[in-house]
């Protein structure tokens, strides 16, 4: 333990005040509940469809909700977990990764399913659950150079490595970063947050008055991001651009976010001031939503001290693919870049009766918009927020 | 078990850790640190002990400062003990409180809240357990603006068989306190990335955190 001094770096420093290029994304794949690919899952959810039924993978007759979003012919093989079907498929989707990318992974519990299989007796590699095992893994399958490393920040862990992959590359200290997060719906899950009586008896009602809490989901995604001059020297075009992005600890509770919101508007903030965005320049939000009595107030609060009395659009996907945690800020930014491509906020799925604070913002329908500047926001255990300004 | 500066010497091996109580970390009452998991008391006695060598142990206002966790199990032995709770009654017995430190960064919350630090804070997992990625990640924080002071280092509880034998890493935290020069108050030195990209201190390449540790010691 001990305090070493920091000498200044190479690097193209003080990102804060906005003065870094936009980092490029130039591919993103995804597998959900509701689509086996990126484009299948913006269509499903478009149709305003939910990917929420009862789950036949673990008894749930003692919890308290009986619902999940489960990939449904996702299955265990040869004693690895779930994570290696998942990623699998995964890839199919996307085009070529360069082997020097650095590759940064995202979960929260990994190959948690094999941890359950080995306490019950079940032969099971236990390799699969340490965290470290995601990096190896797509290393491994996609013939990468890096080994790379994973990042664990509660629901936030996929905007927070976003957030990182953009860092490295805004600091010059590589070109191209692969972004890859996977989280599997597991009976280890599903039984704690039932035990922290955060599970929906419903599929989740994000910001909707009559809300009762979260409906677990599982997925994955990959975002590749790019230095300008790497992605026109390899003549990739841009789906989107990550041009800002900040996090922050609410520094209040472990398992509750501030109800003054005032971790997600630190991150918020930090994320338009190294965007160099005034609030009046975002187009849309996507919430991190996920039906808890509450985040989505804390949420609110929060986008009202931002935004002010505007009725900025704002929704949320998880009534439709499920909450999946580690993955989930992942396959949010995937599906934010089709947002701002379709010019089409997605419906919030499960919205019925919105909470006073979201009428006039959230809507259970399409909505269009006109704009180039989506915010996304995710919040997790632990107190961490996190922000990222996507830009088409 | 304490301040760097109050240790000539530094080594971490395999064996016992001491056990870790509230009275030899913590000038102040904290109830709340023997209802923590094993990791995340081990964890946190270590970020407590690095604020201190710091100086910067007394404060009043919440601050800009992240936290950088590199491990290898995090709270795997948590996640067993749940899973304990869950399994005799499929669930019916989980216990909650124990499922809130079933993440490896949950202890980062417990220290943001309990030094009121208001930077980023998340666990990073690698190949090598004492690898300089957190340290890299930290310095990345800083130099563009994202936080003023980050701590970053490891933490890592011991494994029950038949886990351990994964990965050998020896079970121990440690933490440094980082920021930006010019430091005001006495440092241990110079840390950042060379030209190479290699992670140095006081312009000499280091390969490990453990490594940092004995160069800081070393160079008082």
């Amino acid at each position: 333990m001990s305090t070493v001094e920091l000498f200044s770096d190479p690097g193209n420093g003080n990102l804060g005040s906005g003065k870094h290029n936009p980092i490029r994304i130039t591919d993103a794949a995804m597998i959900t509940a509701l689509g086996d690919n990126l484009q299948e899952t913006w269509r499903q959810i478009l149709r305003g469809v939910t990917a929420v039924r009862p789950v036949s993978r673990f008894p749930v007759d003692n919890y308290s909700s009986r619902l999940a979003a489960c990939i449904e012919d996702l299955k265990p093989s040869g004693g690895r977990s779930m994570t290696h079907a998942l990623v699998d498929r995964l890839f199919g989707d996307m085009g070529p990764v360069p082997p020097d990318a650095f590759l940064i992974t995202a979960t929260t519990k990994a190959g948690i399913d094999n941890l359950e299989l080995l306490c019950r007796g079940y032969p099971a590699h236990a390799q699969d659950i340490l965290l470290s095992s995601i990096p190896d893994m797509i290393s491994e399958k996609l013939g990468m150079r890096t080994g790379g490393i994973n990042i664990s920040a509660s629901c936030a862990s996929s905007t927070v490595a976003l957030a990182r992959g953009a860092g490295m590359i805004a600091q010059r200290k590589t070109e191209a970063v692969l972004v890859c997060c996977v989280d599997l719906v597991t009976e280890f899950i599903f039984s704690g947050f039932s035990a922290l009586k955060a599970l929906s008896p419903i599929p989740c009602q994000p910001f909707d008055r009559d809300r009762q809490g979260l409906s677990v989901g599982e997925g994955a995604a990959a975002l590749l991001l790019m230095s300008e001059e790497r992605a026109k020297r390899e003549d990739r075009p841009p789906l989107g651009t990550i041009q800002g992005w900040g996090m922050a600890n609410d520094a209040s509770h472990i398992t509750a976010p501030a109800k003054s919101g005032r971790g997600l508007v630190q991150a918020i903030s930090q994320a338009l001031r190294m965007a160099q965005k005034q609030p009046e320049e975002i187009t849309a939000i996507n919430a991190h939503g996920t039906g808890t009595i509450y985040n989505d107030l804390m949420e609110l609060t929060a986008f009202r001290q931002i935004f002010g009395e505007r009725k900025i659009p704002i929704y949320s996907v998880k009534g439709a693919v499920g909450h999946c945690l580690g993955a989930a800020g992942g396959i949010e930014a995937a599906l934010g870049l089709k947002t701002l491509s379709a010019q089409l906020i997605p419906p919030t799925a499960g919205l019925v009766t919105p909470m006073e604070e979201a009428i006039g913002r959230v809507s259970s329908e399409s909505v269009t918009i006109s704009g180039d500047t989506l915010l996304t926001t995710n919040s997790g255990f632990g107190g961490i927020n996190a922000a990222l300004v996507l830009v088409s | 078990m304490g301040c760097a500066k109050d240790h000539d010497r530094f080594v971490m091996t395999d064996g016992q850790l001491p056990h870790v109580s509230a009275g030899a970390v913590f000038d102040k009452p904290y109830p709340q640190f023997r209802r923590m998991d094993e990791y995340s008391r081990l964890g946190l006695a270590a970020i407590a002990f690095s604020l201190k060598d710091a100086g910067l142990h007394d404060f009043e206002e919440k601050r800009n400062i992240g936290i950088i966790a590199s491990t290898l199990y995090g709270c795997l032995n948590t996640d067993i003990e749940f899973l304990r709770t869950v399994m005799p009654s499929r669930g019916m017995h989980a216990r909650p409180a124990l499922f809130s430190y079933t993440l490896p960064n949950t202890f980062l919350g417990e220290a943001a809240i309990r030094f009121r630090l208001t930077g980023a804070t998340f666990t990073i997992s690698e190949q090598t357990p004492m690898g300089p990625a957190c340290l890299q990640m930290a310095l990345e924080c800083i130099t563009s603006g994202e936080a003023d002071k980050m701590l970053c280092g490891l933490c890592n509880s011991p494994v029950p068989s038949p886990f351990e034998v994964i990965s050998k890493v020896p079970p121990g935290a440690l933490f440094f306190m980082i920021e930006k020069s010019p430091w005001k108050g006495s440092s241990y030195g110079r840390v950042g990335l060379g030209k190479n990209g290699r992670l140095e201190f006081k312009g000499i390449p280091v390969s490990g955190l453990d490594r940092l540790v004995k160069r800081c010691l070393s160079g008082r």
